[in-house]
């Protein structure tokens, strides 16, 4: 059954949208479309559908990745163009392609991605000083942040090897925070951890909160550019 | 960056707050002459399962001069984060403050969210008290069931629309737009709209009580208000606009499928039940208005689930039909149907093996009560046999669960009924076994809520048993019901006590609620935000008890707070289901016998209409 990759922003009321009714709005979507999604077989059929990384919820996604497969062969620009029409305001298809049957799928592909955080200045802040702020805090041996597993249990994890960069810009009072991150099966660092740990040290005056946005998805090593194509 | 963008991400399930859904509707806003809020007062995935509000949406929007955006009550979590900011309560369409809205519109589904629109209103900045409202402050409209003994809410809603909304709420439109136009003042609109048949404006209207703090009548204060307000219905059911293209949530929503409403109405007659009044009478939608409306549905929502909604609609005429044509043309798409509610009977059983191709859920029956003679009483026309006879070919088709609802505290209850609760629990677990069920998979779960007598019902004048009572019978049974596949989930008996005294409750319990929500009650429907001392001491603060109106028997020639309201059934026929019921005399169902006359077809000038039939 053709496989189709989608390429998609997750914005404005969006981004709100939790991973779980990410997949029901596809589904949806799909069905308005009068696409023909293909189903897992078994006891409780769900729809062939699988997402590059989940994006947390509130965090924009401006480049977003998804498989789904249909049952019958119908051109990726025709499934581009029905599904364009019948997404909920703020999820946007920006390109869809067909892929090959061997193509990895998109959880393994996933490998590095890109935030950006802003937010409004409280009071005037030196770049300089934000940049020496970042310098030392990629320089300490570990960054150790607290995670909780699925039963509850606390416990500590060095997030500094899955950080690969960061940097931040002042334009006038908005301040923005850039990170290129660990995402994926083989390491996965949420972007909210990086701000949490890096403010505990350097605290930030900020008017309000940051407002998040994951720019892009990439696969390892392979050229920046191609994203998950 | 806007403020919500920068609150949203801190609260708990923020879609709740962001709009953007399928099937919104943006208008314009400076060109449209009047804005109406929907308000629901509960958060968003339970509003947004009431295909009321659906339907008034699809209404309003479609007016060339109106919009209608939707409110939700925010969860405490967000209301935190609202206040910290200055945030007033805002519509998800347009994100502007509900107070900049001509009409808030509210819709009382259950007595216990009446302290969510306090909350409501004073998140939005709006007044709470109708009488410290000016000009600038939107009307503030409410319909919905527990518009049928407006009183205790009469202090903080302008307008009551009684009956359904479909057709009066456009005429109420033009009232307000008409008035708007003619730049008149808040009391005249109030009056004009005080004219239109269905609408119930309180200001105008003064209540007189007796020494001894009992009710004793209602009048209007002016002489063109009319005394009695007959509640509203949809003449041609199978007409009236339908929502084909619903709001579809983001967020899974408690009912998250596509609704049709196949009927209005229903005429079994259980004594205490309020809806088989106020809805009167049975209208059915054709089956090829539900097959065309459910063809459009499927597409506009892309749902795999819809539900044939009614208050019973094992009893739609052509259900069998109806079923199997969706299916023969939605199968195929992955479109599965649901029913909502079964009668204890084998029909029912049939119909649910006729939509669920695969098990998964249970089935549930609600017998009410424990034996035959309480069972005539309150007028179930199910008898054991009927129970058995279902739950048994239940099990035989694969169910391995199955729920039963019963009611403690009705009119004339005794140890028997008791004891015959626990007994038919047994009886279907026994049933159960004897079928096959695994032992391990077999569950049978028994649901007891506590009787609240309700305005307008056979059992208005019969009293609610005390809270002592109540608990103490639900220790009862919980020492009886417990075996190995036996749950025993009863409600809270305290919380049933409050919702009785506002369901027959007066005027005078406005001073409760304001003092309520000064205390801090809220979200009361959730059992986790109920808190029974801030209550108590709510009452206590307005010199009133919750046990003087809900334990209190009425006399037939008693007058009772919610008598100007009309329902079309005459009191005359409540008196004597009353009398029937204590006599333990069923009344057949007007459906399939003949007229039990209830008064609602002169009254209204109105007939039922079963689908099928010939016109």
């Amino acid at each position: 059954m053709p496989r189709y990759r989608v390429m998609y922003a997750k914005e404005g009321p969006a981004r709100y949208i939790s991973h779980l009714d990410l997949i029901r709005a596809f589904e949806r979507a799909a069905r308005r479309a009068g696409l023909p999604l293909a189903f897992t077989q078994g006891f409780n059929p769900h729809p062939k559908l699988s997402f590059a990384a989940p994006l947390a919820v509130g965090t924009a996604g401006e480049a977003e990745f998804a498989d789904l497969e249909l049952s019958g062969n119908i051109s990726a620009g025709v499934v581009a163009k029905s599904l364009s029409g019948v997404m909920p305001e703020g999820l946007r298809v920006i390109e869809i392609r067909l892929v090959p049957d061997s193509a990895p799928a998109l959880m393994a592909t996933v490998d590095l991605a890109g935030y950006t955080a802003r937010a409004v200045l409280a009071m005037s802040l030196d770049k300089e000083m934000v940049e020496k702020a970042i310098a030392e805090f990629l320089a300490r041996p570990e960054i150790l942040v607290e995670r909780r597993s699925k039963s509850g249990e606390k416990r500590i994890f060095d997030i500094k090897p899955g950080i690969i960069t960061m940097s931040a810009q002042i334009n006038d009072d908005i301040i923005v925070l850039d990170a290129e991150l660990k995402t994926g099966s083989s390491g996965n660092i949420r972007f909210e951890e990086l701000l949490g740990a890096f403010s505990e040290n350097f605290c930030i005056p900020l008017r309000g909160n940051f407002v998040l946005c994951r720019r892009a998805l990439y696969t390892a090593g392979r050229n920046r550019q191609d994203m998950l194509w | 960056m806007n403020l919500l963008q920068q609150i949203l991400p801190l609260v708990k399930k923020p879609a709740r707050y962001a709009g953007g859904e399928w099937n919104v509707v943006h208008k314009d806003w400076e060109n449209t002459e009047i804005k109406v809020a929907f308000a629901f007062p509960d958060v968003y995935e339970v509003g947004m399962s009431h295909l009321g509000l659906q339907i008034l949406y699809n209404i309003v929007n479609s007016r060339p001069d109106a919009l209608m955006e939707r409110a939700f009550a925010p969860w405490p979590d967000m209301a935190d984060k609202m206040r910290e900011n200055s945030l007033p309560l805002f519509a998800l369409e347009s994100q502007r403050p509900v107070r900049d809205f001509d009409i808030v519109a509210f819709t009382l589904q259950y007595e216990m969210s009446f302290s969510n629109i306090l909350y409501m209103l004073d998140l939005a900045g709006i007044p709470l008290l109708s009488g410290q409202r000016d000009a600038e402050v939107p009307l503030i409209i409410a319909g919905g069931p527990c518009a049928f003994n407006p009183e205790p809410m009469a202090d903080f809603i302008d307008i009551f629309v009684i009956g359904e909304g479909e057709e009066v709420v456009n005429e109420l439109l033009d009232v307000v737009s008409a008035g708007r136009r003619k730049m008149l003042a808040r009391k005249e609109i109030l009056l004009n709209a005080a004219m239109v048949p269905g609408i119930y404006v309180p200001s105008l209207y003064q209540v007189f009580y007796r020494e001894d703090g009992t009710f004793l009548k209602i009048r209007p204060l002016r002489e063109n208000v009319p005394e009695k307000v007959t509640k509203r219905v949809v003449k041609d059911f199978d007409r009236a606009p339908f929502p084909i293209k619903p709001v579809v949530p983001n967020t899974e929503a408690v009912h998250d499928r596509m609704m049709i409403e196949v009927l209005r109405g229903c005429t079994r007659g259980c004594r205490f039940c309020q809806a088989g009044i106020i809805y009167r009478p049975v209208r059915e939608k054709k089956p090829e208005t539900v097959l065309r409306q459910t063809a459009e549905l499927v597409n506009n929502t892309g749902y795999d689930e819809i539900s044939l909604t009614s208050l019973s609609t094992s009893d739609y005429s052509p259900v069998l039909e109806v079923i199997r044509a969706i299916a023969d043309k939605h199968a195929q798409q992955g479109i599965n149907v649901s029913l909502p509610s079964l009668r204890a009977d084998h029909f029912s059983v049939g119909l649910a093996k006729e939509v669920q191709r695969v098990r998964r859920s249970s089935l549930t029956f609600a017998p009410e009560a424990g034996t035959q003679r309480l069972r005539d009483v309150i007028n179930k026309g199910v008898t054991e046999n009927d129970l058995m006879e279902a739950a048994g070919a239940a099990f035989k088709e694969g169910w391995q669960a199955v729920k039963l609802y019963f009611m403690i505290g009705l009119p004339t209850e005794n140890d028997e009924d008791l004891d015959g609760i626990a007994q038919l629990a047994k009886d279907v677990l026994a049933l159960g076994r004897k079928n096959g069920v695994p032992r391990g998979r077999l569950k049978v779960t028994v649901s007891v809520s506590s009787f609240v007598p309700k305005a307008h019902t056979v059992f208005q004048w019969e009293p609610q048993a005390p809270v002592e009572y109540l608990k103490r019978k639900q220790d009862e049974l919980s020492k009886k019901i417990r075996d190995r596949g036996l749950t025993l989930n009863y409600h809270n008996a305290d919380l049933s006590l409050i919702e009785a005294a506002f369901a027959r409750g007066d005027r005078r319990l406005g001073a409760v609620l304001i003092n309520a929500y000064q205390l801090g009650c809220r979200f009361d429907a959730w059992s986790e935000y109920f808190k029974n001392k801030l209550w108590l001491e709510a009452f206590r603060q307005a010199g009133l008890e919750p046990g003087w109106y809900a334990c209190r028997s009425y006399k037939y020639d008693d007058p009772l707070p919610w008598d100007h309201i009309d329902p079309g059934v005459s009191k005359q026929y409540l008196v004597l289901e009353h009398k029937r019921a204590m006599a333990g005399i069923l009344t057949g169902d007007c459906r399939t016998g003949s007229c039990t006359g209830c008064g609602v077809c002169p009254a209204l000038e109105i007939e039922p209409f079963y689908a099928g039939s010939e016109q």
